[in-house]
């Protein structure tokens, strides 16, 4: 079992040497610069970042056309029936078909991006910042801190995921706050385990001793000198925990107690699987295709970006 | 060996009172009585209150000797809606205002039980207003001229509810009338605590049973789905991920990883909902729903071995590739062994440690059965138990499966943690 070569990373070796220097200075932008190199020279990183720019450029289109028809106050082309259009299948008019109620699918399939975006983002807002912040107090301070983070990501790692999130949801009650928060307050626990893991190691690097001597607040080595340098596990996590989060998304919609009156992947699959029995299939496969295309995109990413930004994995990788 | 798993237990004990904690923060701290929901939103008071005592909802959340009471909700006249001024007969704004004799009528739900001691907190000024109490400064300080000079409290006994200005006018700005409760540790928190460790869970509001029995009951359907479905995917994955590291970086190997991430990425229901309609309905390989014969459950078992394979090759690929990279692999090479016999006789064995771990932590879902395949194919079981709760809003089915399982969990941490040592003897049981 040979050592792993070198450090584990490029920025926190520089600031051993120069520990006056800030962390996330000068150094630190071409270690970012250097984990896109790394990260755009691999063919499929690039397909990757190319699924989820449409992805995101469709979910905003979807947002000003939602906010649009929202300040108008006119029922938007997503929500319109037109009974005599119902069950097209996919042709010139409708690029994806209509659904039962004559709505067209592609609108709805764009506004079902929309909301698996909003997911995605704003369940992640609530579970990074609280894993990184735990993660990061445990990490440094140990001692009884530790204790009562560890106490707390034993305890929510303990209760079952999917049914956490769904007794969440039921108590916060329907609707994407629910949603949002149910996936927000128990996802964070594996950034916290990661992000502690990374300060552990961190804390007793020479840059770390250096600023301690130099009396530095406790505040300010962890967050301007430390945070910097374990920062990208966040943003690994952050990968990882996108896909996660819009698959319960559409779980929750399916059930009912996600997205309310407005079309949601989850909401599509729960209308179009009771269609498949009649035969109309092309909804439930455009719903089928967008979630599959999403999610292999964040999956392939997130594996790239762990290896571009880990130089010790980048040489076991198989590509 | 014993003396461990006591040590181990004993450190689950902080975890296991934290996942009460945390259910109970969420469905009685930030949840509350469920008995809106329950009994509709034309239920009268006297209905609420009842399916609160019954179920322990009318004590006060941690600890205190007076709790509240649906018999009449707290007002305060400096911030009441137009609706509850009506209903106290308050007029437009300011505080309610009694002249000399006259009483005020508290608008009670319902007649109070005799058998309760109840106390009326009324917040008041004026002639008419006894004085005993004054709550210097509280309100002095409130912008509203109507409501700036001192106001005075005064604790009501109520035998008889009711309070009466004498010897000049009243003014009143805000009524509270709460429930003596058995003792100052008689909570909901203690309530709760006590319940879990008689193992009661309460009664379920929808189906009217003990939940006790509601979960022995769905235990088995489900382990007959679950159970099948991890020893195969098991046994697939392992196989497998074994091919993979031993043809380690040929396209054997790639193409087996890249249609992992595939599967991981197709979702989990269209999975169930392709399955469904083009092997049970379109093709009639196997029946679309039910739960009567071992038939009824090969479709299932086959979905559910499905979605779970990407993960988990992905996850035995990992750990393989870890130990063949070991120096005994390598030697093992150099003296000639064969790529079959150091594949399963050394390196096999030596990845067991995360195996285990792996399938020890899957242990407790098997117990909380699979919700969605459970409720597409009709199988009576715990999955099916708690989304239809979920629906019902039975709140009593739902904590006690979250719990339940939280604890397994808790139990399989440990047993993990034994079986590991049991075959790996580097590990010390201390």
């Amino acid at each position: 079992m040979g050592e792993p070569p070198g450090e584990a990373d490029m920025s926190a070796r520089v600031n051993e040497w120069n520990p006056a220097v800030e962390a996330g200075a000068m150094e630190g932008l071409s270690f970012w610069r250097e984990t896109g190199q790394r990260l755009w020279a691999s063919r499929i990183a690039r397909a990757c970042l190319a699924v989820l720019a449409i992805f995101f450029l469709v979910a905003l289109a979807a947002e000003l056309a939602h906010d649009w028809y929202a300040w108008r106050d006119v029922t938007p082309p997503w929500q319109a029936q037109n009974l005599s259009a119902r069950y097209m299948p996919p042709g010139p008019g409708h690029w994806l078909g209509t659904d039962g109620l004559g709505r067209d699918v592609a609108l709805r399939l764009a506004q079902g991006a929309r909301i698996a975006f909003h997911v995605g983002v704003v369940s992640s807002l609530i579970a990074i910042p609280i894993g990184v912040l735990l993660g990061c107090l445990g990490g440094y301070f140990g001692g009884w801190v530790d204790d009562l983070v560890v106490w707390l990501t034993t305890v929510f790692a303990a209760i079952p995921g999917l049914l956490f999130v769904l007794a969440i949801a039921m108590v916060v009650g329907k609707g994407l706050l629910g949603v949002f928060l149910a996936i927000g307050l128990t996802t964070w626990v594996s950034t916290c385990r990661l992000i502690r893991a990374e300060v552990l190691k961190q804390r007793e690097r020479g840059y770390v001793r250096a600023a301690q001597a130099l009396g530095f607040s406790s505040g300010r080595i962890l967050f301007r000198h430390i945070l910097p340098n374990v920062i990208h596990v966040a943003l690994v996590s952050f990968t990882l925990r996108f896909p996660a989060a819009i698959g319960t998304e559409v779980f929750l919609s399916f059930l009912g107690i996600g997205a309310q009156n407005q079309p949601s992947w989850g909401t599509m699959i729960a209308a179009a699987r009771l269609r498949l029995w009649q035969g109309m299939w092309w909804e439930l496969a455009a719903v089928t295709v967008a979630i599959f295309a999403v999610v292999l995109a964040f999956n392939l990413l997130g594996d790239q970006l762990r290896d571009a930004l880990d130089p010790r994995l980048r040489t076991a990788a198989v590509t | 060996m014993w003396r461990y798993l006591a040590r181990r237990a004993g450190q689950a004990i902080p975890t296991a009172i934290g996942v009460v904690l945390i259910t109970f923060v969420l469905f009685h701290v930030v949840g509350g009585s469920p008995a809106a929901s329950v009994l509709g939103q034309n239920a009268d008071a006297r209905s609420l209150a009842e399916f609160d005592a019954a179920r322990g909802y009318d004590k006060p959340l941690f600890f205190g000797n007076w709790a509240p009471t649906r018999a009449l909700e707290s007002v305060d006249f400096k911030a009441a809606s137009p609706a509850v001024r009506a209903r106290w007969h308050a007029g437009e704004t300011g505080p309610l205002r009694l002249e000399d004799g006259e009483a005020l009528t508290l608008p009670l739900a319902f007649d109070l039980p005799a058998d309760e001691r109840w106390r009326l907190t009324v917040i008041g000024r004026g002639p008419g207003f006894p004085s005993e109490e004054s709550v210097a400064g509280s309100a002095a300080k409130h912008a509203a001229s109507d409501f700036s000079t001192v106001w005075k409290k005064v604790f009501h006994s109520v035998e008889n509810p009711e309070f009466r200005a004498s010897g000049g006018w009243a003014e009143i700005s805000g009524v509270k009338l709460e429930k003596k409760t058995r003792h100052f540790f008689d909570s909901q928190l203690t309530d709760y605590f006590r319940r879990v460790l008689r193992l009661d869970f309460g009664t379920s509001t929808s189906l009217n049973q003990p939940v006790i029995r509601l979960l022995l009951a769905g235990i088995g359907p489900s382990l007959a789905l679950t159970v099948p479905i991890l020893l195969i995917e098991l046994g697939v994955s392992l196989t497998l991920a074994l091919l993979c590291a031993y043809r380690r970086g040929a396209w054997l190997d790639r193409s087996l990883v890249a249609i992992c991430v595939a599967l991981m990425s197709v979702n989990y229901l269209v999975w169930i909902v392709v399955g469904q309609f083009v092997l049970a309905y379109k093709w009639g390989w196997f029946p679309v729903w039910g739960f009567e014969s071992v038939r009824h459950l090969l479709l299932p078992v086959l979905i559910g071995v499905a979605t779970g394979l990407g993960v988990n090759i992905r996850f035995y690929r990992t750990i393989l590739l870890e130990e063949m990279n070991k120096e005994y692999v390598r030697t093992a090479f150099a003296k000639g062994l064969s790529a079959k016999k150091v594949l399963f006789k050394h390196v096999l064995k030596n990845a067991m440690g995360p195996v285990i771990t792996n399938v020890a932590l899957a242990l407790p879902f098997l117990y909380t059965g699979s919700l969605l395949l459970e409720s597409f194919f009709g199988i009576p079981g715990l999955g099916y138990l708690s989304l239809n709760a979920i629906y019902s809003a039975d709140v009593d089915v739902v904590r006690a499966v979250v719990l339940v399982g939280a604890l397994l969990f808790i139990a399989a941490n440990i047993l993990a943690d034994v079986a590991l040592a049991w075959v790996n003897p580097r590990v010390k049981l201390t």
